[in-house]
């Protein structure tokens, strides 16, 4: 590597790059990362650890946090606490300039009055990298986001989606190691948005670059990240692979903000062992998966989670044919349909079940379906393992 | 008290501390904020308080016992209330015609507020005498009248000309911003062409009155041009404090009634930044999108009404530029009209004054530009220390008086340290410093128009503060910088106020001299020096017009500020 190449390295001070090679690279590390807005604590002492490599995504409701930290990372507030470490060198109260992370704005933030071309080479110029240099970066970043034939262009000529890959490669152009990406996809249409979410993985995997995607969309969050962490209030509600948040959400608010969740209160008797719980509800006990270490005390109370698509209807009197405890099959429920939605692959039924304050939902296959209306009575059984949220 | 000391210092320490870590940071940032906070502090703030201190209670027990100056405020009251109303109303009339009217020459009409609004007050001033004067034009050799300009009806009447564009423009904006829907609904809903003016199109154009009815009022109270011209015996205390320093070398007394004036002032000020902030969001809903329905036409009687207003202003306006250029060809106004040029060989055989005039606003228009847009950067894309301070000390000139600056002025800079009476630097300063407000105001509506991203994309790809001031926000909002350059050199061609307690004998000014050449009874020399000067000013204005390709920006803020 050239000198100046190695200097436009973002956020690789000489000093710093043997720390860097130990393992540290591409790391985020955020230890009680708080900032409050006035009498808003918007973050509250946030800790987390992005691996370096990985796809992790800040998912939550509008004004949770996640983009909050996301600034914070990139240096455009400072922390009322805390600090934030990337690639192993602390970086709290460096400015933006000097943190070396990359950031695509929902906006793009394009600068209006330079080409495409220009748009991309601005950081390296930053960087003070020879014209020679430039023009190389520069042309290898067109390629690879496929622009080459955009690049005397202006952004008020783009599509949309082009305007979105010119800030993916002005800031790819810099070659950080570590990402960071604001609801970069929100401003598309939905198709282009599912094509440009494959596109972005890819791309993310191929360079080995850390990304910390921050998105309200759940469906984006759990096709996109090998680590999701559920912010709410400023403070982190769970953190997992897609899959263990979605499964096992550790909280109602989990459970309901990621996919459709039906909940049953319960409370709980002892453990299982084996990351199981024993667990009371009205009408008998279930065996219940643990979403994490924690396991609660007897007679803590909580919920059973049951997806939609884990629910069945049965004809009225099943209710009495699925019984026997520790069984799945323990949890029958009586019922009677309010509303029934088509969606193609499934059918949503919306059933009322007395003593519940909130209906139940059971996605049916369109092959199995037996053309329930509202106003029947069901019973809703379930199938799989439900598990337990505090 | 002790407790509030040791805040201050300890708030100071702050300060600091964060200023000299901006300083390792982004040392361009840093010093640039110093320098913009140091001019401000030095050139609008520290002036200001001590004139604030001047006048002893001895000066104070003078200006509250003598009936003279306690008439000059009353007439400075009547006039505010007087001219601030009619203003309002020819403004708004204005305005409505040219937005809604849907009038034959509607572009011709569009021009004429704005070119009042560059036009320097002693060009009006000049030309109602030379019009409506002893010897008036109009009044004596057409309708042979023996009357005089000279009083509160001819003051009113220049006011009223020289303030209602400020109206105008605002009302403009309004009348635009509204949504023709809101218009149409009402129609729709069975509102008679009337009714609908009554009920929907002022009511919601009052915040915008409002705004502009106390911007105007501040105008009228430290008016200095209008009444020294037309006044006559008709004293107000903006005329009052230049007397009492230039006639009888009483700072003290000076200072006294210079701050009478200010007290009003700075409370119309606060009352128009509350409203313009209170109604900011409301307008902005209201306005929303541009539909591309028209608004109803007013009823038929009205629309020719308005534009018999129209054309009599525009008539008017012509007439007295017109009038103004005659005066400057002929010999004596009123006595001998031979045709001649001897008023323009005089101007330019002695061409000292103008070029003085040009150069210092050419230097106050760079200057100010300059410090407008720095400040209206730091003050709105950065979180540098200070910035609610140095956002107050660039639109506090906006509330101050003229004259009372005049006279801080002198006071501060008549010694050591800064011992600058008497040079084209305190002049171009004091030029500078005054129209501030309106170049502050041109940058910083640009400057927000801006998304925030643009910056912060600048920082992210490693540009400091002020590479990406250069490269990315100067750029996009240079024609604004520009704009706020075209204005300030325009009024700062023509302004009176502060400057005619600092010109000397080795720095003339155009402004000044025609001043004193109309009060000598030397109309041609006037009037060929004030033509002279209003070629620079619009020279100045196309030459800024031609340079951004048209696309001067921010002339509203200009009229949101006042002139």
């Amino acid at each position: 590597m050239t000198r100046a190449a190695a200097a436009a390295r973002v956020g690789d001070p000489p000093d710093a790059a043997d720390a860097d090679r130990a393992g540290a690279a591409g790391s985020v590390v955020l230890r009680g990362l708080t900032k409050r807005f006035g009498a808003v604590t918007a973050v509250d002492a946030l800790d987390l650890t992005v691996a370096p490599g990985s796809f992790t995504t800040l998912l939550g409701p509008s004004g949770c946090g996640k983009t909050t930290v996301l600034r914070l990372v990139a240096g455009f507030a400072e922390p009322d606490a805390g600090t934030v470490h990337v690639g192993g060198r602390d970086v709290t109260g460096v400015p933006p300039d000097k943190r070396g992370v990359g950031l695509v704005f929902q906006d793009y933030a394009l600068f209006p009055h330079m080409s495409v071309r220009r748009n991309v080479e601005y950081g390296l110029r930053m960087r003070r990298l020879p014209r020679q240099a430039r023009a190389e970066r520069v042309a290898r970043v067109l390629a690879t986001l496929g622009l080459e034939g955009l690049a005397d262009r202006y952004p008020d000529q783009l599509s949309g989606g082009q305007q979105q890959r010119v800030a993916l490669g002005r800031v790819m152009a810099l070659e950080p190691q570590v990402l960071l990406l604001d609801e970069p996809l929100s401003n598309l249409d939905a198709q282009l948005r599912v094509r440009l979410r494959t596109e972005l993985k890819e791309l993310q995997r191929t360079l080995g670059v850390t990304a910390l995607y921050v998105t309200h969309d759940q469906e984006e969050a759990l096709s996109l990240s090998d680590e999701v962490v559920v912010m709410d209030a400023g403070r982190v509600q769970q953190a997992g692979s897609p899959e263990d948040v979605y499964r096992r959400p550790a909280s109602r608010f989990v459970a309901r903000f990621v996919g459709q969740a039906n909940l049953l209160p319960v409370t709980a008797v002892g453990t299982e062992g084996d990351g199981r719980l024993r667990a009371a509800w009205e009408r008998g006990e279930l065996v219940l998966a643990l979403p994490d270490e924690r396991v609660p005390a007897p007679g803590t109370a909580g919920v059973a989670v049951v997806r939609p698509e884990r629910v069945a209807l049965a004809g009225p009197d099943g209710a009495d044919a699925a019984a026997g405890p520790g069984s799945a099959a323990a949890l029958a429920l009586p019922g009677r349909v309010t509303a029934v939605d088509y969606f193609g692959p499934y059918r949503r039924y919306t059933v009322a079940v007395p003593g519940l304050a909130d209906p139940w939902l059971a996605d049916v296959p369109d092959a199995e379906d037996r053309h329930r209306r509202p106003g029947d009575d069901v019973t809703l059984t379930v199938s799989g393992e439900p598990s337990w949220a505090w | 008290m002790a407790a509030a000391a040791v805040g201050a210092a300890a708030g100071g320490r702050g300060v600091l501390r964060r200023w000299l870590r901006d300083l390792g940071h982004d040392p361009v940032l840093a010093l640039g904020h110093a320098a913009v906070a140091l001019f401000l502090l030095g050139f609008v703030v520290a002036p200001l308080v001590a004139v604030a201190f001047a006048p002893g209670p001895a000066d104070w027990a003078r200006v509250a016992a003598t009936p003279r100056w306690r008439t000059a405020a009353l007439n400075t009251l009547t006039l505010v209330g007087l001219s601030t109303a009619s203003s309002l109303v020819l403004g708004t009339l204005y305005a409505f015609a040219v937005t809604r009217a849907r009038l034959p020459l509607r572009r011709l009409f569009e021009a004429v507020p704005l070119v009042l609004l560059v036009t320097p007050s002693f060009v009006s001033g000049l030309a109602f005498i030379l019009l409506v004067g002893r010897r008036g034009l109009l009044t004596y050799h057409l309708l042979g009248l023996e009357t005089s300009v000279y009083g509160w009806h001819g003051v009113w009447l220049a006011q009223t000309l020289s303030f209602f564009p400020v109206a105008y423009l605002v009302l403009r904006g309004v009348f635009l911003a509204h949504d023709a829907r809101l218009e149409q609904a009402a129609r729709g809903l069975g509102a008679s062409r009337w009714r609908l003016l009554g009920t929907v199109t002022l009511p919601l154009a009052t915040p915008g009155l409002l705004a502009a009815g106390l911007f105007i009022g501040i105008g009228v109270l430290g008016d200095f041009g209008n009444p020294m011209l037309v006044g006559g015996r008709f004293r107000v205390l903006a005329t009052e404090v230049y007397t009492e320093l230039t006639g009888w070398a009483s700072v003290g007394t000076s200072a006294a009634l210079g701050l009478l004036l200010l007290v009003p002032a700075v409370l119309l000020f606060a009352a128009q930044q509350r409203v313009q902030a209170a109604t900011a969001g409301r307008f902005t809903t209201v306005g929303g999108r541009a539909s591309g329905l028209e608004a109803p036409l007013p009823p038929p009687a009205l629309r020719w009404a308005l534009f018999g207003l129209c054309a009599a202003v525009t008539l008017f306006v012509a007439a007295s530029q017109g009038v103004v250029v005659a005066g400057s060809l002929t010999r004596l106004w009123g006595v001998d009209h031979a045709l001649t040029g001897e008023h323009y060989a005089y101007v330019l055989t002695r061409s000292r004054p103008l070029l003085n005039s040009v150069r210092f606003a050419a230097s106050a228009a760079l200057l100010g530009a300059l410090v407008a847009a720095v400040t209206a950067y730091l003050v709105h894309r950065t979180r540098v220390p200070l910035r609610r301070g140095l956002d107050l000390a660039t639109l506090l000139p906006a509330a101050v008086p003229g004259t009372l600056m005049g006279v801080a002025y002198v006071l501060v800079f008549n010694r050591p340290p800064l011992k600058l009476t008497g040079t084209g630097a305190l002049i171009v300063i004091a030029m500078a410093a005054s129209y501030l407000p309106v170049g502050y105001r041109i940058c910083s509506a640009a400057l927000q128009q801006l998304k925030a991203s643009l910056d912060e994309s600048a920082a992210n790809l490693g540009a400091s503060r002020a590479r990406a001031f250069l490269t990315v926000i100067l750029p996009l909002t240079w024609t604004a910088v520009a704009a706020a350059f075209a204005f300030t050199f325009v009024q700062a061609v023509g302004t009176l106020s502060t400057v005619i307690f600092l010109v000397s004998f080795d720095t003339p000014l155009a402004a000044v001299d025609v001043l004193n050449l109309a009060a000598q009874g030397r109309w041609g020399r006037a009037c060929a020096l004030a033509t002279a000067l209003l070629v620079v000013t619009f020279a100045g204005l196309g030459l800024a017009y031609l340079l951004t390709g048209g696309r001067l920006r921010g002339i509203d803020a200009a009229g949101r500020v006042g002139a």
